[in-house]
C-alpha cells in the first residue's frame, strides 16, 4: 500500500498537557522508511514525551499519529480505542532508558515473550526466532541467563532484541544509553549503528552527539515542546541557524570535551 | 623487615593476610555460637521455672499425658481448616486487589465495601453470622418458595468456619496483594504495553508472577496467624485443638492442664510454620539468579 516515497511515520499537530503544563505544543513530523531521526534537547524539553506519545505510552492531548498506514487520533472528544492503540504498538518497537527487562524471565524468554503472548506464536516456533535476535545483538551465549546476571550494556542489547523480535515497522529509542556506565555505552551504540546500516527506521532520543553526527539522517532540536530546528547532522552541528540550537550545542559539546 | 617474622600463630599459611582473616572469621563464628547457646539456656531456664511453679500449684501432668492424644488429633483439623481457608482467602485477596486497583468503579466499589465491612467487624461475629445467621435467611427463602437457595445457606460447622476464615483473611490479604502488585515498577508495565499486551496479558505474564514473589512471605505470615485465629471456630463445634481442649477442661475442671496443652500445640505449630517459611523465603531470594 505504501511506496517508499511516502512517510512511514506521520505526526500532525501533536499536543500534550500534563495538568497545566504544556509539554508538546503542536508538533508535526514525517519520517521516511529507512530514515534515522535523532531528537536532541535539554531534559524537560519534551523529546521523550514526544517519543512516548508515538506508541501511546503517553496519551496525546490532541493530534493525529499515522504509522505504516494506521491513523490514530487523540483529543478531548476523540478517544483512541484499545485495539487501535495495540495495533499502533505492534508497529513500533521501544527501547527504554532503564531497559525494563522482565526479571523473572531469562534473556531468551524476554525476547520471545511478545511473540508468544501477543502474537500467539507457539513456543517451539518462537525460540529459534528469539535465538536469531539474540545472535544479532551478540548475546546468544546468555540465552538462559536472568537479567540480574547481565551487565547494563547486555541488558540493553537484550531489550533491543526483545523489541526487534516483534518485527516492528519503526524502532523508538528513549535515551538508550543514559543509564549505562560510560564503558558500556559503546556496545549498545554499535548494535544501533548496525540496525541503521540495515535500513531500520529509527527515532532516537539521545545525548550521544557523536552517534547523532555519525548515524542520523536528520537531527531535530526540541526546546519547550517545539521543534526549533531540524536538518542534516552536518548542518545542525556545524552551522545551526537558530540561536537556541547553537547555545544548546555549545553547552553539550563543550561539556563533552 | 622479614615478612615471616610477622606471621601469626595457628595453621601455617603462605599468606599472612589470609590466615589472619580466617582467624577473625572463626572468632566471629565462635562468638555467635556462644550467644545462641546463652539464649537457648535462658529459654530452658524459663520453661523449667514455669514447670516447677505449676507443679507446686498442683497442676496434674498425668491428666495431660492421659488426654494428650485426643487433643493432638485436633492438630490435623486445625491445619486442614487453616490450609483450605488460606487457599480460598488467597483467591479472594487476588480478586479483591484486582478490584481495588481496577479503573472500573463498580469493581472498585464492591472490593472496597468487602474490605471495609470485614475489617470493621469482629471475626467472632462473622463466624456466628455465617453459621447461625445464614440458615435463618435460608428458612425465609424456603418459605418464599426457593428451597434450593434456602438449603444452600445452611452450612455445617466446618463449611461455615472455613467460609468465615476465608472471607476474613481474604479482606486483610487484599491489602497485602494490592501493595505487592503496586510494588512492581512502572517500567514493567510500560515494557509490557509497548510490546502490545492487553491489560490482562500484562497482569498474567508480567505483573502477577513478580508480585507473587513479593507476597508469598506475607501469605506465610497470614497462615501462621490464621492457625491461631482458627481457635475461634471452636465456638461452632469444629473438632480442632481448642474445641477438644475446652471439652475436657470443662468436663473435669482441668483448665490449666488442657489449655496449656492447647497453647503448647499452637506454639509448636507456629514454630514449625515459621521455620518452613524462612526456608521457602531463602529459596525464593535466589530465584532470579541463573
Amino acid at each position: 500500500m505504501l511506496t517508499s516515497a511516502e512517510p512511514i511515520i506521520h505526526v500532525e499537530n501533536l499536543h500534550k498537557w500534563f495538568g497545566m503544563l504544556h509539554v508538546l505544543k503542536g508538533v508535526s513530523l514525517a519520517v521516511m522508511p529507512r530514515e534515522v531521526v535523532v531528537l536532541i534537547g535539554r531534559s524537560g524539553s519534551g523529546k521523550s514525551t514526544f517519543l512516548r506519545c508515538l506508541n501511546f505510552l503517553e496519551e496525546p492531548s490532541a493530534g493525529t499519529i499515522t504509522i505504516d498506514g494506521l491513523t490514530v487520533s487523540a483529543g478531548s472528544r476523540v478517544h483512541a480505542s484499545r485495539s487501535q492503540i495495540i495495533a499502533l504498538r505492534l508497529r513500533t518497537g521501544m527501547v527504554f532508558q532503564e531497559f525494563n527487562l522482565f526479571p523473572h524471565m531469562t534473556a531468551l524468554e524476554n525476547v520471545i515473550e511478545g511473540l508468544v503472548t501477543v502474537k500467539r506464536m507457539p513456543k517451539e516456533q518462537a525460540m529459534p526466532v528469539g535465538e536469531q535476535y539474540l545472535t544479532k545483538v551478540g548475546l546468544l551465549d546468555k540465552r538462559d541467563v536472568h537479567p540480574i546476571r547481565l551487565s547494563g550494556g547486555q541488558k540493553q542489547r537484550v531489550a533491543i532484541a526483545r523489541a526487534l523480535a516483534m518485527e516492528p515497522k519503526v524502532m523508538l529509542f528513549d535515551e538508550p544509553t543514559s543509564a549505562l556506565d560510560p564503558e558500556l555505552i559503546g556496545e549498545v551504540l554499535e548494535v544501533m549503528k548496525q540496525l541503521a546500516r540495515e535500513g531500520t527506521t529509527m527515532m532516537v532520543v539521545t545525548h550521544e552527539m557523536d552517534f547523532a553526527r555519525e548515524v542520523a539522517n536528520r537531527v531535530i532540536y526540541i526546546e519547550d515542546g517545539e521543534f526549533v530546528e531540524e536538518g542534516s547532522p552536518d548542518k545542525i552541528f556545524s552551522n545551526p541557524s537558530d540561536v537556541r540550537t547553537r547555545m544548546f550545542l555549545v553547552r553539550v559539546l563543550h561539556r563533552a570535551t | 623487615m622479614d615478612v615471616n617474622a610477622l606471621r601469626p600463630f595457628g595453621p601455617a599459611s603462605a599468606d599472612p593476610d589470609l590466615s589472619m582473616g580466617l582467624k577473625l572469621l572463626s572468632d566471629q563464628r565462635r562468638a555467635r555460637l556462644v550467644r545462641v547457646m546463652k539464649i537457648v539456656g535462658v529459654w530452658i531456664a524459663l520453661v523449667t521455672v514455669l514447670a516447677v511453679a505449676l507443679l507446686q500449684l498442683r497442676v496434674d501432668p498425668g491428666y495431660i499425658v492421659d488426654h494428650r492424644q485426643i487433643v493432638i488429633d485436633g492438630v490435623w483439623v486445625t491445619i486442614g481448616v487453616s490450609l483450605i481457608s488460606i487457599g480460598f482467602a488467597t483467591i479472594l485477596a487476588l480478586l479483591g486487589a484486582l478490584g481495588r486497583l481496577s479503573r472500573n468503579s463498580i469493581a472498585q466499589g464492591i472490593s472496597g465495601f468487602y474490605v471495609s465491612l470485614v475489617r470493621g467487624t469482629p471475626l467472632l461475629i462473622q463466624i456466628y453470622l455465617i453459621y447461625s445467621g445464614l440458615p435463618q435467611i435460608g428458612k425465609q427463602l424456603t418459605a418464599l418458595g426457593f428451597p434450593q437457595l434456602g438449603r444452600l445457606l445452611v452450612l455445617d460447622a466446618t463449611q461455615a468456619g472455613i467460609l468465615a476464615l476465608s472471607l476474613n483473611y481474604g479482606a486483610y490479604m487484599t491489602e497485602i496483594f494490592r501493595a505487592g502488585i503496586q510494588s512492581i515498577g512502572h517500567g514493567q508495565r510500560e515494557a509490557a504495553e509497548a510490546l502490545g499486551m492487553t491489560h490482562g496479558q500484562m497482569l498474567r505474564r508480567i505483573i502477577l508472577p513478580q508480585a507473587v514473589r513479593v507476597i508469598i512471605p506475607d501469605i506465610g505470615n497470614q497462615f501462621i496467624a490464621m492457625q491461631k485465629d482458627s481457635a475461634l471456630v471452636s465456638v461452632i463445634g469444629i473438632w480442632e485443638i481448642t474445641f477438644r481442649a475446652n471439652r475436657f477442661a470443662r468436663q473435669d475442671s482441668k483448665f490449666i492442664e488442657m489449655y496449656l496443652l492447647a497453647a503448647a500445640l499452637y506454639w509448636l505449630l507456629t514454630i514449625i510454620s515459621s521455620w518452613l517459611q524462612s526456608r521457602l523465603e531463602g529459596r525464593m531470594a535466589h530465584a532470579y539468579e541463573r
